[in-house]
């Protein structure tokens, strides 16, 4: 078997499907963020795959893919913060216990 | 390539960094604030400069500066004075991150004024992410339990959105295996479909962007967030976003539907069909759910929700014709200037407000006429045009845009819309027969500060001028309108 | 005049508002009477702009002061222009607004002396005229209607004045939702003419409406929306409820209402768009059947109110009855007349008999409520059970008070006479059907008119009883003492120029001039003496003379020489005092029926919740649906911001689905 351009397609869509799997269903936020991470490397795989099948001498997707993750780094970074701000007033990170504000 | 083209956001992030340095040496209220302004004004007079040039594309593409998006830079800029303005009396709390705070809110400034100009996929995702990731930080910069709950709402639920777009955008990378827009219209045109379900990768890869947008401009069902992160954020922060953030995210909306996916004209007609179901349905949970609010910051968020669905009357207007309709941009640019306008200076009265009374709940407005006469009177005014009434800019902006629909055969959208105006009376009147009418709380006065007072008066003058001479703005917002690239 | 003046007419009182709650108010609260200079000088002003308006407007060929349109904004096409529309018409109702206006001003001085809130009252009543002066010269229906909810919004700030009494903010809020009911007529009216001929000029819907462009269904549903509008402001049966209580607010307040702005803007309305009405004969059928029936219906009411102001507050809801009837009948006279009359003649008939009743009107009604705002000054009260005898301390309130009862009466040479009397001769002529109700209707309001008169100044004092009404309406400034006195001059003067005006103001039209102005050539009968005389070479003017003295002398019967006893007379037809007692229990029904049945117990129990004023009340049968959806639909914020995830991804994959099946 060769490993096409669908393969990486379908890999990607089943990260994408994982990462939301996370972000909606898992209560701690730190793993909720990981979710949302792997979505965004699933976006990172499709644009990289396409790069490389679609339009093989041009890198525009690779660029995108490395942009993509130096955002995701920053993201990471402030969420951690806020997260650890979250904890020190409330003593848990579960978001379903985040609801002070509501209706 | 020329950097004079970019010059409004470098001096703006050039000015960052330098309140930034500032900070390290002294964090003294008046130099931090005027160096700011300061920046401002630099970056005004570059965006005046680009008014009067020649629409163009730079750095190969990746930017065009047209007066469209010079227009939004405006709104950006005048967004940006007076929430510098609205915090100086607010930052009391943020005291030993002073420079801090104002260093994100001009970063994120840059990113939505790079935003409103972006015309490449990859800078549309890192501009956005720019002003995205500053307004995650300034929604929880108080760090008490409601506004590190906004932050953290507002990060997850953004990143979700920002994951969704990025997501949707590798699918029309993958099709059309470009990321400039002008090219990807081609490539889309080329592939010659006649219709949507021809190719489900332009069906999914067009409604997950959508769907990404949709979360910035707060459309129906992606603006549940609104509500939450408008009450826990600090209150400049949050008239800051329900202006500044949202009218970026129109404008690359706009750049994005007309540029990439505005041809064919079925293709066209196809989005603008969404966004008129969405309008419909985003003005009427806002204007039906705000009718049930107690907090002001929270009535407000709904209120800027119904309007965000007016504003996509337009947006829906754009291409739901035969041919794209710059009236309808032009419409959509004078409705978000004459917004920003009038819903920073309703925030800027409720920050005034909440300083004396320690409160956002509508209640304590009761009697306010008596105690704060002036700041009364502002808000009145601001509500006023946002409900849509004359002399304000609000009923010329809401003549505008539903005009402009109704052109391109919208009267029933538009027909909906002045429902939901009606609606809306509701819960803005209130306020202000409670603040006129009502038994004050207390006799007590409530002072305000001088530079809210300034922020005061700028915004209801503007929305006065506007009200009765519309003429000024709207040549320029024509100008906007027909100047896209 | 040169046009640019006009502007000022309708601006200069707005500009006495803007200084009132933006300087004086805030900065000159111990000098409340620099409040009420403001507002005179502004009124007067204007009212000095008015009479030049009028005179230009004489003196030019079409009767026109051309004043040129303001691009206000053009939007892509689509353009709003600021214009006004100074007609015959117009030039009319800017005199008389202006000028009632300005004299109630002047009495208000004396009246609201002391009033805690007396320079929010000048502020409101400058912006109260403004507005109604803005209605009569707009020349669009965009911006008339405007100016229209804006005299309603006054109005409810003005009838709610002393809101802190309980009464007072009901009759506000009862007069806010009740002529709003007609408004939302009025604005279907409005855009039915909008979709049909895509502007909202008046003048070019008049044109079109009279070369037949409009027609139909549209004509007459646009005619009857329009109808439905004025039908509230001028308070017609059904809407007619508010009117009586509006006398909650303070009486310079109801004589304003009552003679120039308010109500009058019904009648108005009507007349400037009549060319809808005129070539639709069901609805001048509707005009002038809810005219007369209007005004018989409110006359009978009047009979045997014990209220003096509320016997004056039927009284007008009876005589805009009979301006409707002289506008449907005018109207009518075409169609009755078989084609001799022609159409464009029937327009400028009713319009000019309808505004010359109108004119008379305002001066009469204006110097009544004067009147009775004078006796509540010495009296402290509104009962006229508790008055009598009044003439001995109040000579100069009762001799302009017995003026005006003569004019409305309608009794020879007075102005109501002349306008009365072309009311019922042209009915006679063409709807005769109606001449009797109206017949009727002279003698009632003969009878009630006087009723008031001898029961508040014939007879002994009986005391002045400090009812209800006292507490509300006695202020600092009024010192009661144990016998009535006689009003300050500054209320006084007013009154003895709207009585002179009570008696004089009919003769205006003597010689045709009025109505020729309106653009109806009248049959002209020589000169004006010799028609002050001549008319009675016609039998009907003795018919009504006949009517009202019969109605006076009954009056005279049973309340002054009590040769029947009133109250004998009440018991012999008890079951029809009952009903006129009760008001035919219109305020029941409408309680009963609108809200209890429907708010309270039915669809939106959420009324309870809201608390009882206006802008809750606009919204109370919408509105408390929409809120409890409201209530329902924040639930769905869960504060999860997980929930909220789910959302966006249920949404999107909806809207993939919608795309899906949609294309």
């Amino acid at each position: 078997m060769t490993v096409g351009l669908q393969h990486y397609v379908v890999l990607s869509a089943i990260l994408f499907s994982i990462g939301l799997y996370g972000t909606l269903g898992r209560r701690n936020a730190i793993v909720v963020l990981m979710g949302i991470e792997l979505m965004l490397n699933a976006a990172n795989i499709s644009l990289v795959a396409f790069s490389r099948y679609l339009t093989p001498p041009a890198l525009t997707g690779q660029v995108f893919a490395l942009f993509v993750i130096v955002v995701a780094a920053a993201e990471a970074a402030v969420a951690l913060a806020i997260i650890m701000t979250i904890y020190r007033n409330r003593r848990t990170i579960e978001v379903d216990k985040i609801d002070l504000m509501k209706w | 390539m020329n950097l004079w083209l970019l010059a409004p956001e470098l001096s703006l992030f050039f000015t960052a960094v330098v309140v930034l340095l500032l900070g390290l040496a002294s964090s003294r209220r008046g130099i931090v604030i005027g160096v700011s302004l300061l920046g401002v004004l630099v970056s005004f007079v570059f965006a005046a400069f680009l008014w009067s040039g020649t629409p163009q594309a730079t750095f190969n593409g990746m930017l065009s500066v047209d007066q469209f998006a010079v227009f939004f830079k405006f709104i950006v800029l005048a967004a940006l004075v007076l929430v510098i303005l609205a915090s100086a009396d607010y930052d009391y709390k943020v005291e030993q991150v002073r420079a801090e705070y104002f260093t994100l809110i001009l970063i994120s400034a840059v990113g939505l004024m790079l935003l409103s100009s972006a015309r490449e996929l990859i800078t549309i995702y890192v501009s956005l992410e720019m002003s995205s990731i500053s307004l995650y930080v300034l929604a929880g910069f108080l760090r008490d339990r409601r506004s590190s709950e906004a932050g953290l709402k507002y990060l997850l639920l953004g990143s979700v959105a920002s994951a969704t777009l990025l997501y949707g955008m590798s699918f029309v990378y993958g099709l059309t295996g470009k990321t400039e827009l002008g090219q990807i219209a081609s490539a889309i045109q080329s592939l010659s479909l006649s219709g949507l379900l021809d190719n489900p990768a332009l069906l999914l890869g067009l409604v997950l962007v959508a769907g990404g947008f949709g979360f910035k401009i707060s459309s129906f069902p992606f603006q549940m967030w609104v509500p939450d992160v408008y009450e826990g954020a600090p209150t400049p922060i949050t008239g800051y976003l329900s202006v500044a953030s949202k009218a970026a995210g129109f404008a690359a909306v706009m750049r994005i539907f007309y540029d990439a996916f505005g041809a064919p004209s079925w293709l066209g007609q196809n989005w603008g069909l969404l966004f008129a179901g969405l309008s419909i349905a985003t003005m009427t949970v806002g204007n039906i759910v705000a009718t049930a609010q107690a907090n002001i910051k929270r009535m407000m968020a709904y209120s800027s929700i119904a309007q965000a669905g007016y504003i996509m009357v337009g947006l829906a207007a754009v291409s739901m014709g035969q041919s794209v309709a710059p009236a309808a941009r032009s419409a959509l640019a004078f409705f978000l200037a004459s917004y920003t306008l009038t819903n920073m200076g309703a925030f800027v009265a409720i920050i005034a407000f909440s300083n004396k009374t320690n409160s956002d709940l509508i209640v304590d407005y009761s009697g306010m006429g008596r105690r704060a006469p002036l700041l009364a009177l502002g808000l009145t005014l601001c509500l006023v045009s946002l409900l849509g009434l004359p002399p304000t800019a609000g009923l010329i902006a809401k003549v505008y845009i539903f005009n402009a629909a109704v052109q391109q055969g919208l009267l029933w959208l538009v027909i909906v819309a002045v429902l939901n105006t009606v609606v809306s009376a509701y819960y803005y009147l209130r306020v202000v027969k409670l603040m006129w009418l009502g038994n004050p709380v207390s006799e007590e006065p409530v002072p305000s500060s001088a530079a809210l007072r300034t922020a005061l008066f700028l915004a209801c003058a503007g929305i006065l001028l506007l009200g009765i001479v519309p003429d000024l703005l709207v040549r320029l917002s024509e100008t906007a309108g027909h100047s896209l690239l | 005049m040169p046009y640019q003046l006009a502007w000022f007419i309708w601006t200069l009182p707005v500009f006495a508002f803007l200084a009132i709650t933006l300087v004086l108010r805030p900065f000159f609260n111990h000098r409340p009477h620099w409040s009420a200079y403001a507002t005179i000088t502004a009124i007067g002003a204007a009212f000095v702009l008015s009479i030049w308006a009028l005179i230009t407007v004489l003196q030019s060929p079409d009767h026109l002061l051309a004043v040129p349109r303001i691009e206000w904004a053009v939007i892509d096409g689509f353009t709003i222009h600021l214009g006004l529309l100074v007609d015959s018409l117009t030039a009319i109702m800017l005199v008389v607004v202006t000028g009632v206006s300005l004299l109630v001003q002047i009495y208000s001085q004396g009246y609201m002396h002391g009033d805690p809130g007396y320079p929010r009252y000048f502020a409101w009543m400058a912006l109260f005229t403004a507005n109604m002066l803005g209605l009569v010269m707009a020349d669009s229906l965009l911006f008339m209607y405007v100016f229209w909810e804006g005299v309603g919004l006054c109005s409810y700030l003005l009838i709610g004045f002393w809101f802190h009494k309980k009464s007072a903010a009901d009759a506000a809020k009862k007069a806010f939702l009740v002529t709003r009911l007609g408004d939302f007529g009025f604005l279907a009216g409005i855009l039915t003419l909008y979709f049909s001929q895509n502007t909202f000029d008046i003048e070019a819907l008049r044109t079109a409406a009279a070369a037949g462009a409009i027609a139909g269904t549209t004509l007459t549903l646009a005619a009857i929306g329009i109808f439905a509008g004025a039908a509230g402001k001028s308070a017609q049966f059904p809407l007619h409820t508010w009117l009586p209580d509006a006398m909650e607010g303070p009486t310079p307040v109801s004589s304003l209402i009552h003679a120039a702005t308010m109500v009058a803007a019904g009648v108005f309305l009507v007349a400037r768009m009549f060319p809808v009405f005129a070539y639709s004969e069901t609805a001048l059928n509707v005009v002038a059947g809810i005219g007369a029936f209007t005004a018989i219906f409110a006359a009978s009411m009047g009979l045997v109110a014990n209220d003096i102001k509320r016997v004056m507050a039927y009284s007008t809801i009876s005589q805009l009855g009979y301006m409707m009837l002289a506008l449907g009948a005018g109207g009518l006279a075409a169609y009755a007349s078989g084609g001799s009359l022609p159409i464009e003649e029937a327009i400028s008939l009713g319009v000019a008999v309808g505004m010359f009743h109108l004119f008379n009107h305002a001066f009469f009604k204006c110097l009544l409520f004067l009147g009775c705002g004078s006796v509540n000054h010495a009296t402290g009260t509104f009962d006229m059970r508790y008055m009598g005898g009044l003439r001995k301390y109040m000579p100069f309130t009762t001799l302009t008070f017995v003026i005006a009862s003569l004019s409305l009466a309608g009794i020879w040479p007075l102005s109501g006479f002349w306008s009365k009397d072309e009311i019922l001769v042209t009915s006679w002529n063409y709807i005769p059907v109606w001449f009797y109700v109206a017949l009727v209707t002279v003698f009632m309001t003969a009878f009630y008119c006087f009723r008031a008169v001898f029961l508040t100044f014939s007879g002994e004092y009986r005391g002045g009883e400090p009812g209800a009404h006292v507490a509300a309406h006695s202020t600092p400034g009024h010192e009661q003492s144990h016998m009535p006195h006689e009003s300050p001059r500054v209320m006084l003067v007013p009154m003895g120029v709207l009585a002179v005006l009570s008696i004089v103001s009919g003769w205006i039209n003597l010689s045709g001039g009025f109505s020729s102005f309106l653009g109806h050539s009248a049959e002209s009968e020589g000169g004006w003496l010799q028609t002050l005389f001549g008319v009675f070479t016609h039998p009907l003017p003795f018919i009504s003379l006949a009517t009202a003295a019969a109605g006076i002398f009954l009056a005279f019967a049973m309340y002054n020489r009590k040769w029947v006893s009133a109250t004998a007379v009440g018991r012999a037809f008890s079951p029809i005092y009952k009903v006129l007692y009760n008001k035919y229990w219109m305020d029941e029904l409408y309680q009963g029926i609108l809200v209890k049945s429907f708010l309270l117990n039915g669809l939106f129990r959420g009324a309870q919740e809201m608390d009882a004023d206006v802008v809750d009340g606009v919204a109370n049968g919408i509105g408390n649906t929409v809120v409890g959806f409201g209530k329902g639909m924040r639930r769905m914020e869960t504060g999860q911001l997980q929930g909220y995830a789910v959302a966006i991804a249920v949404g999107l994959v909806a809207i993939m689905l919608g795309l899906y099946f949609w294309t």
